[in-house]
């Protein structure tokens, strides 16, 4: 597609970047197809073609975003299911970060919104603050229905309300403890990116990661100084805040490669396993570029290290029919599609798949908080589809979907959870109630 | 696209190294762009809140549709739920003598949803609902703006399918391939669009709302439903169509012959033919083609074959053995490079990975592309591509030709930068000379995309004078104020009905 | 019709037709439009002092087997080009009927003929209809000009498809003078499956079942009862398959277990098989009275039965069906009361009916065709005329003062 930038634009390394993406893209409208926001709301401007057009438009302009551009750009939910169908590769999503940083920096949104965003942003990847906070949340729970009003602030305390668990699980201890080791012959040695909201809101993810991968031998290490890997702050645009925590693991993580090495960095919330493959990009003019590039080539989603250290299953088959939901992140963001489902047969479950398994089911990180209206009536469809499989539990490779799908009638486990369970583990608490 | 006639280039623009490549469109009315902001209001009003898009910001991204290089600001955009919605739009622009674009997905890769700056334009995109799919009757219902695909995927549980097969089926939207009368890489066997229609729901201009055939073969009277069928938005609006399903075959499966020179894949496939052997689909790529779809897709094209043909037949396995062996032994006489029969269905899918990912492989190696789609009568091939090969020399652009070959659909791929005025002119002209041999050779200009805006300064290579007046006679007939769709498909010149 | 011998022009160019035509505009007299004139008691009566026939605008201009094309003058025989086809092992796809029976006439149709009518046999269910195949015409308008629409290439979208508008348009907006259709390899073997079956539902159920299949059925008509040629009794349901020799086998075999449930299933070959869907084609097993009304009625197929039924408690109707069901022929007495039931049971049924044959008497007193929603006729009023200004082409053909 034909670009109007200026060559005092084109110096400015981020806009070269934009432009060359922009360049790739021949407007043919096949992304449209696999929006799920222009599904369910049939504009151009909220598919993918209209806002890269959008974006173009507002970039080339040199102009300060709008509450209209802002609008667009904000419901799209980074499920990067457009990526997967364009034929001719064009990177929408460094587009659409670089176009939220540049809201982000020029445009003032209304303050009910900016505190909001602002909360979000200070809480979620502070697991100490995000517990304080859920306790809140589960005592005011009962309220949701008795605030007022059919405005966005209304309707977005209310799906904070509801999203939030009515009960905690409590601390674990396991999650904390900063090694690991393997048992019997050490296979490998690899980081575990324990997360920040996931291990607050459930935290026999990671138990069950350490426990099949020391199982297998490998020795895991919870290295200190990681925190959140960005994603949550990067998706809201807030550049400066996301370097910042992506920095910090960079930092914690080259600091065990310097010392014993490591195989791999395990992440077992596809989100941040997305966000963490792009740390390269990310940081491609910083001063940690080369550590950056190495540290997003060792990233790996569990799957892919469960594979790559030949995950056997050691119980009977339990005969379960496992609903598998493809995390955007990891089918779109990771490309990562058959091998969770192959991972779950191997493991003795049958696995069926819902119609439209490329749509996202709402959560997005943050996206079902500040844009409540879609995300559940793609939560709704979701479900819908899922209850047509006659399966007995959904398994899903990101604590975001997890959180979105449960309180359906199904139970919603993580993938890693159920191969655990397989291998010699406990059977997953969720499918005992 | 009549070359330098046709565009008006801003100078300013191309002072700083851009251009502005603006098709010309029939001056505006001023009245009607004097009078934006109560149109808006009025349209506010037929409308429910979020239907109506009035703001430039968000008018930008409908300026254009798969054809980026034309562009152009609408009045209006409006995105209609229903029936009664489009025909209450359409009423209020006949009254008001607003000129009206139609749009589906804004796939066209002719222009035909290009908008102009005094016209509402019209999205269908809304109206995505299957409204009914019965089997013992084999049809289904459903609104303009179901994807094509979305209808195959609403029946392929059941074992039908919809036939007509666009390349991009994903997204198109059933109401814009009736417009264009859409084909695809299977219409060899099953036909385009019209073949597979038995009805529709017709807007006129005037906003009256007309079924056309029904659940039936065959109207009586004039052949209505033929007519509307590729009238590209110049006779009224369609907002629900009933389509044909059909069983699915019990498999398919394709096979890949390499060749060492264009004439002689072009023989075999009329010794195909010639044998009583209509396969589902016969695609033809030559060397460039071969080049880029191997670079991007690794499918295992032969890279030092002049030309590759990928067939696909249909039937149990014993008849795709039975069907390929007899393909095989045809290919055998014209001493193929190599040949592979897909043993099973990834075989098949690897076989057409690369043929499917043609565009974005050829969109891959060159920032830009026109896609041309002139049909020639298949004997013509060889000095076609000939002719095409010298015209690349001679403009200095690359291209790459895919082609339907049992139809003699060709689409040839002219790589540009988009960037570059004198580039972008050199493409245009090249693709205008294609369409005119096509012509020359007893083909024509479009076989499936449509003349859009792209292609109507070349009617006249086609058509005399007269035949051009009788068909814009013909629409004059549904739309006496030229409001639906204007600019496309007949050359301005000479027509007096968008005269200032 | 009732156009004197002498009152009819046969020009042998396709100029001498726009010649013809001109004269007539010039006199302002109308012209009856036909070819062998085979069909003139089709739809209603022509009133017009002279005819202008196509039938010396005769022979193949272009034929290239290995593009599936084949052009004509509209004058010439179904049967010549037909046997050209024949030669290189092709054929029409949609199988044009040949009713020289059905309406007495010595001669066979010419090409303008059964595309002016868009006439389509059993095949039609699958294959498509002539106007389906109409890749490109030439013709003569109203005003005596000649234009062409389409051409000979078998995918083309280029400018508004007035082949589509002229086929089936018997005459009244050109004289068609050429055509180029679309032609296919015919199949090598062919084979019929025959059920019996207790009523018209089930036996319309045997049919949807058929083309439900994957097998590729050309052909799935129905024959009620008291038609059997073939020595059944009762309603019997007929299924086509048409290819390569080992598919046809396999084919009805896999079609024959599919349909077993339904029934004891039979099966022709070769030469039975090809007579039986001649005589459906022709609609023979009709048996319609020589003095006696034809009409045709396209429906979903699941309608079907309703709309034979509702016949058969109006008048002595006997029916033939064909297209999986959707095209009901019908015969009758030549009554408007009869009329009158036809379109009742058409307009039930969501559907449209033809007066194909009838007496003037009745044909030149009733509506032919369904009636068109207003605003379709008013364009269609203006569509007529662009292409015939002065009304002079086979006025009253379709329509009373149309």
């Amino acid at each position: 597609m034909q670009t109007t930038f200026t060559a005092e634009q084109l110096r400015d390394p981020d806009t070269a970047e934009a432009n060359k993406i922009l360049r790739t893209c021949v407007h043919c409208g096949m992304c449209t197809a696999t929006c799920p926001t222009f599904l369910l709301l049939g504009d151009e401007l909220d598919s993918p073609r209209g806002r890269i057009y959008l974006i173009k438009d507002m970039l080339e302009n040199g102009r300060a975003a709008t509450e209209l551009e802002a609008r667009h750009v904000d419901r799209c939910l980074s499920c990067l299911s457009c990526m997967t169908t364009c034929p001719s590769g064009v990177h929408y999503m460094h587009l659409v970060d670089h176009a939220r940083r540049h809201i982000e920096e020029t445009y003032r949104r209304p303050w009910p919104e900016r505190a909001l965003r602002s909360v979000l942003a200070r809480v979620l990847p502070r697991p100490g603050l995000f517990r304080l906070s859920l306790r809140a949340a589960a005592l005011a729970r009962p309220l949701a229905r008795l605030i007022p009003g059919r405005g966005t602030t209304a309707q977005r305390l209310r799906a904070m309300l509801t999203l939030a668990p009515a009960a905690l699980p409590p601390r674990s201890p396991m999650q904390e403890a900063p090694l690991h080791p393997a048992e019997g012959t050490r296979r490998g040695r690899v980081a575990l990116l324990t997360g920040c909201a996931q291990k607050v809101l459930d935290p026999t993810i990671n138990e069950a990661t350490i426990r099949l991968l020391t199982r297998m031998g490998i020795e895991v290490v919870v290295p200190r100084g990681q925190g959140c890997c960005g994603a949550l702050t990067h998706h809201m645009g807030q550049h400066d805040p996301a370097m910042a925590a992506a920095r910090a693991n960079l930092q914690a993580w080259g600091a065990e490669i310097e010392g014993q090495g490591l195989d791999a960095i395990v992440i077992n919330a596809s989100g941040c396993g997305t966000t963490v493959k792009d740390y390269g990009f990310m940081f491609r003019d910083e001063p940690e570029a080369a550590l950056a590039a190495k540290i997003s080539e060792l990233a790996m989603d569990v799957t892919e290290v469960l594979d790559r250290f030949g995950y056997r299953p050691s119980r009977e088959a339990p005969g379960l029919t496992v609903a598998y939901h493809s995390a955007c992140s990891l089918q779109h963001g990771q490309k990562i599609t058959a091998l969770p489902k192959e991972l779950l047969k191997r493991a003795g479950f049958a696995v069926k798949e819902p119609a439209e398994p490329h749509i996202c089911c709402g959560s997005a990180g943050t996206y079902n908080l500040l844009q409540p209206g879609i995300a559940q009536a793609l939560r709704a469809r979701k479900l819908e589809n899922m209850a047509r499989l006659d399966a007995d539990l959904v398994a899903a490779g990101n604590i975001g979907c997890i959180t979105q799908l449960s309180g359906d009638a199904l139970p919603v486990v993580h993938t890693v959870e159920l191969l655990d369970w397989m291998a010699g583990g406990p059977k997953p608490a969720k499918l005992s109630a | 696209m009549g070359p330098a006639l046709s565009r008006v280039a801003l100078a300013d623009g191309e002072a700083q190294g851009h251009f502005d490549p603006m098709i010309r469109l029939p001056p505006p009315k001023p009245e009607i762009l004097a009078r934006r902001d109560g149109i808006l209001a009025d349209l506010g009003r037929l409308l429910p809140e979020d239907a109506v898009i009035g703001e430039a910001i968000r008018l930008r991204p409908y300026e254009t549709d798969g054809l980026s290089a034309y562009r152009q600001m609408p009045l209006a955009v409006t995105l209609p739920r229903t029936t009664e919605e489009v025909a209450a739009v359409l009423r209020y622009c006949h009254a008001n003598g607003i000129r009206v674009v139609p749009r589906g997905a804004g796939t066209s890769l002719s222009g035909g949803a290009l908008p102009l700056e005094d016209a509402v334009v019209i999205g269908l995109m809304r109206m995505n609902r299957i409204l009914e799919v019965n089997y013992d009757d084999r049809f289904a219902v459903v609104e303009a703006g179901v994807t094509n695909i979305g209808i195959t995927k609403a029946v392929e549980g059941d074992g039908f399918f919809y036939a007509p097969d666009p390349s991009s089926q994903l997204a198109c939207m059933i109401g814009g391939n009736v417009m264009m009368n859409s084909g695809g890489a299977h219409c060899l066997k099953y036909g385009v669009t019209a073949n597979n229609l038995l009805g529709l729901t017709f807007v006129t201009i005037e906003g009256e709302v007309v079924r056309i055939g029904g659940q039936h073969l065959d109207a009586a009277g004039y052949d209505w439903l033929g007519l509307i069928t590729g009238s590209e938005g110049q006779l009224g609006m369609v907002t629900e169509v009933t389509v044909r399903i059909l069983r699915s075959p019990e498999g398919a499966r394709a096979m890949l012959a390499a060749f060492s020179s264009v004439e002689v894949a072009g023989q075999a496939v009329d010794a195909i033919i010639g044998a009583g052997v209509i396969p589902v689909a016969l695609e033809f790529m030559d060397k460039p083609c071969i080049h880029a779809c191997e670079a991007f897709a690794h499918a295992g094209y032969p890279l030092d074959a002049e030309a590759v043909l990928i067939i696909e037949v249909e039937g149990s396995l014993a008849e795709q053995d039975m069907l390929l062996n007899r393909i095989k032994e045809i290919c055998d006489r014209f001493e193929p490079i190599s040949m592979k029969l897909a043993e099973s269905a990834e075989q098949s899918l690897a076989i057409w990975k690369g043929r499917k990912g043609a565009f974005g492989a050829v969109g891959r190696i060159s920032p830009d592309y026109l896609c041309m789609d002139g049909t020639i009568p298949t004997g013509e091939l060889p000095h076609v591509l000939k002719r095409i090969g010298e015209m690349s020399a001679h403009y200095g652009l690359g291209v790459a030709n895919v082609f339907h070959a049992g139809d003699g659909n060709l689409h040839p791929l002219i790589m540009f930068d988009a960037n570059d005025a004198e580039s972008f002119r050199k493409a245009e002209a090249f693709g205008a000379d294609i369409l005119r041999l096509c012509v020359e050779v007893g083909g024509c200009l479009t076989g499936e995309h449509g003349v859009g805006v792209e292609k109507r300064d070349l009617m006249v290579a086609q058509f005399t004078p007269r035949e051009l007046a009788l068909q814009r006679a013909v629409k004059s007939a549904f739309d006496p104020g030229w409001l639906l769709n204007p600019a496309k498909v007949f050359p301005l010149e000479g027509n007096e009905a968008l005269a200032a | 019709m009732s156009a004197a011998l002498d009152k009819v022009t046969a020009p042998d160019t396709e100029e001498g037709v726009a010649e013809a035509v001109r004269a007539a505009l010039a006199a302002r007299e109308p012209l009856a439009v036909e070819g062998r004139g085979t069909k003139r008691a089709m739809l209603r009566p022509v009133q017009a002092a002279r005819t202008l026939s196509t039938r010396a605008l005769t022979g193949i201009t272009l034929y290239r087997p290995t593009e599936l094309v084949i052009s004509a003058r509209a004058g010439t025989p179904v049967a010549e080009i037909e046997a050209a086809l024949a030669e290189k092992n092709q054929m029409l796809i949609a199988e044009p009927p040949d009713l020289r029976a059905l309406f007495g006439a010595e001669e066979g149709a010419t090409l303008g003929g059964v595309v002016g009518a868009n006439l389509s046999g059993p095949r039609r269910i699958t294959g498509g209809a002539m106007r389906d195949h109409v890749l490109g015409i030439r013709a003569v308008s109203g005003e005596g000009e000649v234009f062409r629409s389409g051409g000979r290439v078998l995918k083309n979208v280029t400018g508004l498809d007035l082949c589509k508008l002229l086929t089936g348009a018997y005459g009244t907006l050109g004289v068609l003078t050429e055509v180029t259709l679309k032609v296919q390899p015919a199949g090598e073997a062919t084979g019929t499956l025959a059920v019996r079956v207790p009523d018209l539902a089930e036996g319309i159920a045997v049919l949807s079942a058929a083309l439900s299949s994957p097998f590729g059925v050309s052909g799935a008509a129905l024959l009620p009862e008291g038609h059997a040629p073939l020595g059944l009794d009762g309603p019997v349901a007929l299924v086509r398959i048409e290819d390569f020799a080992e598919s046809v086998t396999y084919r009805l075999g896999r079609l024959r277990a599919a349909l077993s449930c339904f029934g004891e299933v039979s099966m022709l070959e070769g030469a039975p098989s090809r007579a039986a869907w001649r005589a459906v084609r022709d609609a023979v097993p009709l048996g319609a009275a020589p003095e006696g009304a034809v009409w045709r009625i396209s429906v979903a197929p699941s309608r079907a039965p309703g709309v034979c039924a509702a016949l058969r408690e109006a008048f002595p109707a006997r029916l033939l069906l064909d297209w999986g069901g959707g095209l009901v022929w019908v015969s009758g007495p030549a009554t408007a009361e009869a009329h009158a039931a036809v379109m009742a049971a058409a307009a039930v049924a969501g559907g449209t009916f033809t007066l194909f044959r009838a007496p003037e008497a009745l044909s030149a007193a009733v509506a032919v065709l369904p009636e068109e929603p207003a605003p379709l006729a008013a364009i269609g009023g203006r569509v007529k005329s662009v292409l015939d200004p002065a009304g002079i082409l086979n006025p009253g053909r379709m329509r009373a003062g149309a």
